[in-house]
This record gives C-alpha cells, structure tokens and sequence, in this order.
C-alpha cells in the first residue's frame, strides 16, 4: 500500500488547505468541501483485504493533521476528516484510528480548548468518535517494523499549516517592558545614591536594555511577517482562529498594542537597529537553502558493484559463478534447453 | 517536540521514538498498559456501546445547550452531509470513478487499467488473504469465559522466515501473529510453524514408512528468544538444554555487556521490556535463526478477535513457492534420491506416490539400488 502515500497525502493536504482558506473551523464548512471534492469517492474501486490496508493508510495519514504542531484550526480540520473517513470506509467491521499514548495530552489539551471557546461542532464529533469506539489506544501511531530507509525523506510537513510561533510575543509584552525599565530605573537611582556610579566594576547591567529588548521582539515579529508574508496572515483576521486567542483576548490585545506601536515607530529606527535588521535578513537567506538540501552523502557505489566492476572472470565460468544452484533445478531434465526467462509486464508507477 | 525528548524522561512507559518511523524506546508492556488504563474512563474501552440518547442527554448538559441546538448539532454533524452522490443512485464502489481529480484516484485507475489489461482474473495470494482476513477479523466466542478481557493488551508479532533464500534482499517473508499480554513466550513458541522442525534426517530407502517417527521437533527441542539482554530458554522438558550458554560464555570471555538467562514458559509478554519495531531473535533446532519484530502493542478493541482460544491468531503468512515433484508435477517432492537409476537427474525430488510406485513393488519391497531422504518443501505450511 505504500506506493500511494504520497498521493494519498497530498489529496488530504488539498482537502485542508481549502478548508483553511475558509478561515473557519465548522463542520458545515468542511462536509461542503469534502463534499465538493468528492472525497468520498477515495475509497472507491479497492478490493477485499485491499479495503482494510487502504484505510489504514489513510487513517493513519490523516492522524498526523490531528496533532501538533499544526494550528487549532488544521487540527480541527484534521479531526473531520478523522471522522468522515472512519465513518466512509468500506472496510467491514471498520479499520481504527490509531491513538497513540504519547498523543494523549495533546488530544485532551485539544479537547479543553475547543470546549473553552464552546466549539460544540468540534467536542461533540470528537465524543462520537469516543462513544463508536473509533480509537485503538496502542503504544505508537503506526505499525512499526524497523523499516530503516537508505535515505532518510525529511518529513515534510505542510508550512502553511502550522502556527506560528507567538512565544517572544506573549512573553515580552508592554507591562513587562515597562516593569523592567521601573526596576532599571530605580536600580540606577539606588546606584547614584551610595554614589558608585564611577566605578566601572559594577557596570554590570547593559545601558538601554529596553529599547533593545524590545527592537528586537519586534525585528523578530517583522522578520516572521516578510517570512510568511505570502501565505497570508490567517491567525489574526479570523473570526474564529486559535481558542487560546479567543480564551484570554486580553493577551491578543497586548500583543497587538505591541504590533501598532512597531509600525508607529518604524520610521524612526535607530541605526542600530538598522545594522540588525540586515543581520536578521541574513539569516533567513542562509537558513532557507541550507535546510532543505540537508546532509548530502557521497554516493559511493555498493561492495558487489564495485567488485563486480574490478574484478574480471572471463567466459563461461564467470557465467557458472554468478548463478546459484536452485532447488528447483532438480525437477528439471538436463538436456532440456534453458527456458528463455519470462518476461513480466510490470507496471509502472 | 515530542519526538527529541531525551531518553532520560522519568516516565519511560510512554513509548517514544527512537529513530523515528523504525523503532522506539525500550518500555514494560505492563506498566504500558497501566498507563493507558489510568488514562482512560472504562467506558473507553469497554467492548460494550454507550447508549446513543444517554450520551446526547449528557452533551446537552455538559455543554449547557438546549435540546434545539442540539438536534441542529446533531444535523450538522450527521453523516449524511458527507454524501458525494445524489440520494435515489446508488454508485458502483467496486470501480474506480474515471473523471475525479484525487491525485489516489487517478492512481488506482492507472493501476485498475492495468490490472485488467494482464488477463489474469485474480491472484491466488489475494484469495488466501481475503481468506485469512475472513477468519480472524471481529470472531466472537461462543462461552463468555473465553473472551479477551477488556483492557487487554494485543501484540502484534513479526516473525521473519530465516534469511537462508537469496530473495531475502528483496522481499522480507513473515508471518504475523496476534497474541495477548497474558500469553507466554512459549505460546509464541508453539505458534511458530518453521520447517526446520519438521526436517527429518536420514537414509531411509529401506524403511520408508517409518520416516516421519524421526522429526527433529521431537529430537531436539531447546530454543530461545532472545530479548534486550536476556536469554528465554525454552525449559518445558527434561531433555532440553540451554543453548544459549554457549553464546553467554563466548560474550564474557570476549569482554562483552553481561547477558542474562530466563525461562521461556514463565515470561509473559506483560513482564517484557522490549522496544517496539526493533529486531530480536528467535533461535532452534540450534540453528535456525528468524527475526523477531514486535510491531505494535495496544489495548484490545471489540472489533478484535475476541476469543481467546483463537490466541496466538494468525493474520498474514507470506506463501513459498513449493517444489512439485520430477514425474507428476502436481505433487509437492517428499523425497529427495541419489543414485537412483530410475531416476532423470541425480539428485532428483518425488512425491511420496510417484516415489513408491517407481521404487518399491506391490509388496513394498525395494527394487534396485538407490539413497532415499525425506524432503520438507520449505513451503509445506503453505
């Protein structure tokens, strides 16, 4: 079954990507497109134990959109279309979804956000799919068989899916820049009063660390904005993004009074952080191509080809060497003459 | 990222990866099982299904909605907005749908055409599948003592045929076994059909019928697992010899990591520590060799095999092609003859009928002069 795979998963990620375009995390939203591609029809034309490996494969890809690090909304996605094909396989009794042990924070953890933000769609499909008992609790979320590959396929994870990190952002925020800069103040008044201020040995703080701290949260959100500037921006204008935003809006608010005092001051940007914003720049040059080549191996050719290559026995005996004695040889009249090998049509992928 | 924790985590009976997609961390099946059960409401994974209304009353009251926007949810998420065709045709699900646009589709028909293209109606290995499928998915048994508790743990088992056929490169031939946490690795054992077992060694022109009272199965009965540092001998009868000494004693005096030993038939699965997808050995008859894989470990599920006298279940078997015999070409070889001057070729392979009708009279007596040996077709479990 492995030779669909990359079909297979493709077909999800065209399913998701324009049910995130759709900025919403209903079901009716999703039944229409799912209804619009047709994507019923996937299970169509698979045969006996076909049936149940196909659906295997299929869970088990779609599985992987249910969990970090995709956002809320590709996880909700995710989860319907957990549903939809555990519901439209053609498997009988129906093939499982695998829930493995380590996922099941994450899949509690999803559970309490969409209950926090009254998702009803999202608990109540997630429930049902308890009740049916949908899900085999097993140790890992596929099969595994130690099958070590020669070369290693990155595992590419749709980009546009996942959140972007918000961390610097929630952390660093105005209240916090201003506590700091009362506790540098008043570190520097404790200083000039005890009147040490000439000693150099107890320069020990950077002069400016808040307007640096923050230039640089800022440079990052900038850099993060050109980053994805094409895949444009889907946690922010949507009526219904991440639970976490709607949960504690008084957090969004912070972050964004962040944003609009970023762009109110950009005109005015110091040289210094001129110099740094190049530096940023840099990185995100150096960083792109750099990652997706990866580590690249000489490829040396294997043992046999290259004692094959070396080593030269002429004739027949080389002929005798290179084939081994078969069993079947036994059943078989010496005088007869060799068969000439069939020749399969084989088919091509 | 779950995937790079250190192995170092305190809690280390929640499997995580070693080397992702080929193998995890190692962990006790039991303490695994634990886990998920504390984890888990019984309802979870009880065999039996909540009652529908029950389970839409105590949503509306979770949730504090109406019994309106409750049935609106309901309609909402029902399956049938996820029909693709209109309600009065019924498709044809057996053929692949010619002008979609899913990439798996385009796929499958490319593949349908050619299928149909080669002439050949079906594929007998396909049948033994759909038959294989057809006895172990979902049986129920028929005395409630014998069914698979609930919360149980199901191991899938990977045993490899020994990697003696110059094949072994291309394809990995196994078979794969169901079994519960509370089995013995002697039940493994036992599950584990290998031919070598049924070798029988000898000359036996003279005495053919007395051939199969000499299989080495009854011969020489030790064997061993051998799991993460630890030798399972099998010990269940006197004549039994523990055949991994030798192993143990060449590792000490070579300076290697201490092994352990243990019996085979007290070691349940759920005292195992092992990794999941990771290669371990099964040796006998002293030196037949098969992988070992344990593919997966779950709870068990009402959809599984839930008769435990149907433990060790086999679920898939890859087939050999078998030998047929020199004269009639139907039958599998049963004997293996040198020196024979009936025969085509020497050595030459005969099924037990062609092989008594041309060696030995009415009487059973021999005629001529010849060296008989019992063949096992390493596809005889076929």
């Amino acid at each position: 079954m492995d030779f669909c795979q990359k079909q297979v998963k493709s077909d999800c990620e065209e399913l998701l990507g324009r049910f995130q375009t759709t900025d919403s995390v209903r079901f009716e939203i999703f039944s229409k497109i799912w209804r619009e591609m047709n994507f019923t029809q996937i299970f169509y034309g698979t045969v006996n134990h076909e049936r149940r490996a196909f659906s295997r494969l299929i869970l088990d890809t779609a599985y992987s959109f249910f969990l970090p690090p995709f956002s809320f909304q590709i996880r909700v996605g995710g989860l319907y279309l957990l549903y939809s094909l555990y519901h439209c396989q053609r498997a009988s009794p129906p093939e499982q979804i695998r829930l493995a042990l380590k996922n099941w924070e994450d899949v509690k953890k999803f559970e309490k956000d969409a209950v926090d933000a009254q998702h009803l769609d999202v608990i109540y499909i997630l429930r049902q799919l308890m009740l049916r008992k949908a899900f085999n609790f097993t140790a890992m979320p596929t099969v595994l068989a130690f099958n070590k590959k020669r070369k290693m396929e990155r595992a590419a994870l749709c980009e546009a899916f996942m959140e972007r990190a918000s961390r610097p952002q929630e952390l660093i925020n105005i209240e916090l820049l201003e506590e700091l800069s009362n506790v540098d103040d008043h570190y520097g008044k404790l200083k000039t009063s005890i009147g040490l201020q000439a000693d150099p040995s107890i320069n020990l703080i950077r002069k400016e660390l808040v307007p640096e701290l923050r230039s640089t949260v800022v440079d990052f959100y900038k850099w993060q904005q050109r980053k994805g500037g094409a895949g444009g921006h889907e946690d922010e204008d949507s009526g219904e993004g991440t639970s976490s935003q709607q949960e504690c809006s008084k957090r969004a608010q912070l972050i964004s009074s962040i944003k609009s005092k970023a762009y109110g001051e950009a005109a005015e940007a110091s040289k210094s952080r001129r110099h740094r914003q190049v530096e940023v720049d840099f990185t995100s040059y150096e960083a792109g191509p750099s990652l997706s080549s990866g580590y690249s191996r000489t490829n040396k050719p294997s043992l046999k080809a290259r004692t094959n290559e070396n080593v030269h026995v002429s004739g027949d005996l080389w002929e005798e060497a290179t084939r081994t004695t078969h069993i079947n040889r036994l059943t078989t009249l010496d005088f007869v003459p060799e068969e000439k090998p069939k020749t399969y049509k084989r088919f091509k992928w | 990222m779950a995937a790079s924790k250190p192995s170092t985590d305190p809690n280390t009976n929640i499997p995580e990866y070693e080397y992702t997609d080929v193998n995890t961390h190692i962990f006790h099946i039991g303490s695994f099982r634990n886990e998920w059960l504390n984890r888990l409401k019984p309802s979870n994974y009880s065999y039996q299904q909540e009652d529908e209304d029950t389970f839409d009353a105590n949503f509306a009251k979770e949730m504090g909605i109406s019994a309106e926007t409750m049935t609106d949810l309901k309609s909402i998420c029902s399956l049938d907005s996820l029909c693709c065709h209109p309600e009065d045709e019924q498709p044809d699900t057996e053929v692949v749908p010619p002008d979609s646009t899913l990439r798996t589709l385009v796929q499958r028909k490319k593949k349908q055409d050619h299928r149909a293209s080669l002439k050949i109606s079906k594929n007998r290995h396909d049948l033994y599948a759909d038959e294989l499928e057809r006895l172990t998915v979902g049986r129920k048994p028929e005395a409630v003592t014998d069914m698979v508790p609930e919360g149980e743990v199901i191991l899938t088992i990977n045993v490899y045929y020994p990697a003696v056929y110059e094949k072994f490169i291309y394809s990995r031939p196994h078979i794969t076994l169901l079994m519960t946490g509370s089995h013995s690795l002697a039940e493994l054992r036992d599950a584990i059909c290998c031919v070598s077992d049924l070798q029988v060694c000898g000359e036996f022109s003279n005495t053919p019928d007395i051939a199969p009272d000499f299989i080495s199965k009854d011969h020489y009965k030790s064997a061993f697992f051998f799991f993460e540092g630890v030798f399972y001998n099998d010990m269940r009868y006197p004549e039994c010899q523990d055949i991994s000494m030798t192993t143990i004693e060449w590792a000490k005096a070579h300076k290697f990591p201490p092994y352990s030993q243990a019996k085979m038939e007290d070691t349940r699965f759920m005292d195992l520590k092992v990794k999941v997808g990771f290669p371990y050995l099964y040796c006998h008859q002293g030196d037949c060799e098969h992988l070992v894989i344990i593919t997966d470990v779950r709870l068990s599920h009402k959809v599984d095999c839930l008769d435990k006298k149907l433990y060790p279940l086999l679920t898939h078997k890859h087939r050999v092609i078998t030998q047929k015999c020199a004269v009639c070409h139907v039958f599998i070889g049963r004997w293996f003859t040198t020196n024979d001057q009936f025969a085509p070729s020497d050595p030459c392979l005969f099924c037990d009928k062609c092989f008594r009708m041309l060696h030995y009279d009415a009487q059973g007596n021999k005629l001529g002069d010849f060296l008989a040996y019992p063949f096992v077709d390493p596809g005889a479990f076929n």
